[in-house]
């Protein structure tokens, strides 16, 4: 993003993305220290960070994993700094053992943690709701609604922290964190700069017996405070007209969806909108629910405040219907859209509100265009890697993926990596089936989640040597997410020079001796070094190493025009082995021969070997990526 | 309800974001509000992407509800009927006529519509216009088929839909358009504003 949105002067009105706007906030609250580990919806975050972050003094840097990254934020703020740590909603399973502790230690600087969710699992293995966390960890948590909300509530968020000594928590879903709105930007407050570490009281530190008793006692009575004083308030929780005696209670983009459906229908319906789930706002829903005979909530992704408004109701009024997810009247999985917020008004308070017509063909119609499928680019080396292994491996083997953009192995023609589970997961795996099973085991991950969650389990294959192949997927970088770099490159998320860790030597210190590292566009090479593998005892690992295409082809349009591969016609047979072994997205298939879109090719020529009649050509000036080392 | 719905269709890797970014820099100089949802992550990896955006005095939801849709942009024709189901009567469509079949449906031999049933299908709908341009082409004799989002631009600022002029538009690309593509975005913007057809 440009910069200049997100450091705009105060009272300036600007288009943020909600994950922007956190920035935004989290650097008018005077940020010291951020770190994160990328993971989409909650990317943009660091990288709107990344923008700016050595203009303004402040520490940014992508760390190997979500746990060590909400370390480095509470170690700063313990010494007195500002800090902020992101993730994804599953990067909290990962962050959780540091920040479960963290709320009975409590904190010095004030210290935000955003849990990016993602419903409807655009970008992700699950649908799960960070607020669990909330009520588990016992962190207050914000949810706001639209980007101006995200900024607001961010940079308050701050003061809460530092007030009540404890983390506060950002939720948001993927329509808060990829919405761009108009954000009024306010004052940036000066920087603290440098902290100090200080034990000014004993034991604060140390969670142990009963001094973690003790501390969990004082955690509980600061959360009745943050429940009187700020949850119960009305600063984040607030109710919004009067009307009938049908009430709405919403949060976050639900909120916006009702509330546009009240105006788009003219309902005089009011409602209580939720923007601090936890700690819970008791006094306040309890006198909501006094004023109504028939309540529906609206929330993503599981009925937290629904839980909630029902126990409320058994105290102020047992009498109020409550409808939601678990009377059937919104769904329980997948993401909300504003159609399925009008149907559940509708159906809750039992009013006929007219959707705009749509041509009933419609959905029939839709669904004659052929599904697209993310799909692995043009140039990318996991094609290779995808292609030669599905050559080199057996019948009955069993080929773990990860996550990554080489997930996307799983599709055809590859069908490789159909387990696809948890960051690291894949070479966890190979060890089990190793020890549970006599197939052949061969486990992908890519160079990022290798170091993310990967290195334990390549320890305990190597101490054991399990009979496994372990295959990293080096593409020097974290792809999927934007490219965010990792320990494996020589630069930080601000361009900063960082020690490049050595992929070979990490594994070689291990005292794994079956080590290649291969260019993935040597497809002979790495389907030999692939059937090898599987067939020597003990454990193997093989490096596919080759930059993101992606990254290739920007510097390569940088120095010039792209000249992309053609198809000889008089050699093409239209066998179709390229598109159904090879599968580039650059391959068009005319009913008679194949041939190569000018549109979409990089012309990196690693199709070439691919096809058994060499039809597929270079023309004037094409490259051969393999051959002149372009992307290695 | 004081609102107009755009949706830009297309291909991850198209620069659908870039030409949102463009109106929402047109929308914020002239104080109009604006909301739009982005696709980002692993659905970018040239899948199905789209964008969708909201102008006006009473929007609140980033997302289009069914049935308002007033102008779709679509980089690639399947793409277009894809969003079928957002299509009515109030509907203006600009479209690319350059398919880019997935691959994936050559292997498992899909059917795959051209652009002349793209389009009918689209009237049946009840769309209002549908415009076709020649985009990916245009931007390929450009020198570069990423242009082609600029073309989009520059044909769907004729349909009279968006609540900006062509200048404005024009100039919102020029602010946002990193110098060494500054010059060939307007060009491929101009090219786009004359070589749009109704189809």
């Amino acid at each position: 993003m440009p910069e200049s949105e997100l450091l705009a002067p105060p009272g300036s009105k600007v288009l943020l993305l909600g994950n922007e706007a956190i920035a935004r906030g989290a650097i008018e609250a005077g940020l010291d220290v951020a770190s994160a580990y990328p993971g989409t919806p909650s990317t943009e975050i660091g990288e709107a960070l990344s923008s700016v972050a050595e203009e303004l003094g402040i520490y940014f840097d992508w760390a190997i994993n979500e746990k060590v990254a909400a370390e480095i934020a509470i170690a700063a703020s313990w010494s007195g700094l500002r800090s902020l740590t992101m993730m994804k909603h599953v990067g909290m399973n990962v962050a959780a053992d540091a920040i479960f502790t963290l709320t009975y230690a409590g904190v010095v600087g004030g210290m935000v943690i955003v849990a990016a969710d993602d419903p409807q699992a655009h970008s992700s293995q699950n649908e799960q709701d960070s607020r669990h966390f909330s009520i588990a960890a016992k962190i207050p948590t914000l949810e706001p609604s639209n980007s101006q909300e995200a900024k607001d509530f961010t940079k308050v968020a701050y003061d809460i922290s530092e007030k009540y000594k404890l983390p506060v928590m950002i939720r948001t879903t993927t329509r808060i964190s990829h919405q761009r709105g108009i954000v009024e930007v306010g004052d940036v407050r000066e920087r603290r700069k440098k902290g100090v570490f200080k034990l000014d009281e004993p034991d604060r530190y140390l969670q142990v017996g009963n001094i973690a008793v003790k501390h969990h006692k004082e955690l509980v009575e600061k959360l009745k405070k943050v429940e009187a004083e700020v949850s119960d308030r009305g600063d984040f929780n607030r109710v919004i007209g009067d009307g009938s005696d049908y009430g709405i209670i919403a949060s976050g983009v639900s909120y916006s969806y009702a509330a546009e459906a009240l105006k788009r229908f003219n309902l005089n319906i009011k409602m209580l909108k939720i923007g601090m789930p936890y700690p819970f706002p008791i006094r306040m829903v309890s006198d909501f629910l006094k004023s109504c005979k028939k309540v529906v909530v609206v929330e993503e992704s599981d009925p937290i405040i629904e839980s909630h408004v029902k126990m409320i109701a058994k105290d102020s009024n047992p009498d109020v219907e409550i409808y939601g997810r678990e009377t059937g009247h919104l769904p329980w999985a997948g993401e909300y859209r504003p159609g399925i917020v009008i149907e559940a008004i509708s159906r809750s308070f039992g009013i006929k509100l007219d959707l705009p017509a749509v041509n009933p063909a419609a959905a029939e119609i839709s669904k004659k265009a052929p599904a697209r499928s993310p799909t692995l680019c043009p140039g990318c080396p996991h094609r290779s890697t995808g292609y030669a292994t599905r050559r080199a491996v057996k019948a009955n083997s069993i080929v773990l993926g990860d996550i990554g953009c080489y997930a996307l192995l799983f599709q055809k023609p590859f069908s490789l990596a159909k387990v696809s589970h948890a960051m690291g997961s894949s070479f966890g795996f190979a060890n089990g089936f190793s020890i549970a099973t006599d197939q052949p085991v061969i486990a992908l991950i890519g160079d990022s989640t290798f170091f993310h969650a990967g290195i334990p389990a390549l320890v305990e294959a190597a101490h054991h040597n399990r009979k496994a192949v372990f295959m990293i997927l080096d593409n020097r970088i974290t792809a999927m997410t934007g490219h965010q770099p990792h320990p494996g490159v020589s630069y930080t998320a601000t361009g900063r020079p960082a020690r490049e860790i050595d992929l070979e030597k990490l594994v070689r210190s291990l005292g794994i001796e079956n080590v290649e590292v291969i260019d993935p566009f040597d497809h002979k090479r790495m389907e030999k070094a692939v059937r090898d593998s599987l067939n020597r005892d003990g454990v193997s690992v093989i490096i596919a190493r080759r930059e993101c295409a992606l990254l290739t082809v920007r510097k390569l349009r940088q120095k010039g025009r792209i000249i992309p591969y053609i198809v000889d016609p008089e050699r093409c047979t239209y066998c179709r082995v390229c598109i159904n072994t090879f599968a580039c997205p650059a391959f068009i298939d005319t009913g008679e021969k194949v041939k190569i879109d000018p549109a979409v090719c990089f012309g990196c020529g690693a199709c070439v070997t691919v096809c058994p009649y060499n039809a597929i050509v270079p023309q004037e000036g094409s490259l051969n990526w393999l051959k002149e080392g372009v992307g290695v | 309800m004081d609102e107009l719905n755009v949706i830009i269709a297309g291909v991850g890797g198209q620069g659908i974001l870039f030409m949102s970014r463009v109106l929402g820099h047109v929308a914020v100089k002239k104080g109009l509000n604006f909301i739009q949802t982005e696709v980002h992550g692993l659905s970018q990896r040239y899948g199905s992407i789209h964008t969708e955006i909201r102008i006006g005095r009473d929007v609140q939801s980033p997302l289009i509800l069914e049935g308002t849709l007033d102008l779709l942009m679509a980089l690639e024709p399947l793409e277009a009927l894809r969003k079928a189901t957002y299509v009515n009567q109030r509907t203006i469509v600009v479209m690319d006529i350059h398919e880019i079949p997935p691959v994936t449906a050559y292997i498992e031999k899909a059917r795959i519509p051209d652009v002349d049933e793209i389009i009918s299908d689209l009237k049946a709908l009840g769309a209002k216009k549908v415009f076709t341009v020649r985009a990916t082409d245009i931007a390929v004799e450009l020198g570069d088929p990423v242009l082609a989002n600029s073309v989009i631009l520059g044909a769907a600022s004729t349909t009279g839909v968006l609540p900006f002029s062509k200048d404005e538009i024009r100039s919102s690309l020029s602010d946002l358009s990193p110098a060494r593509y500054r010059e060939q975005n307007l060009r491929a913007f101009d090219a786009g504003l004359k070589e749009v057809e109704e189809r």
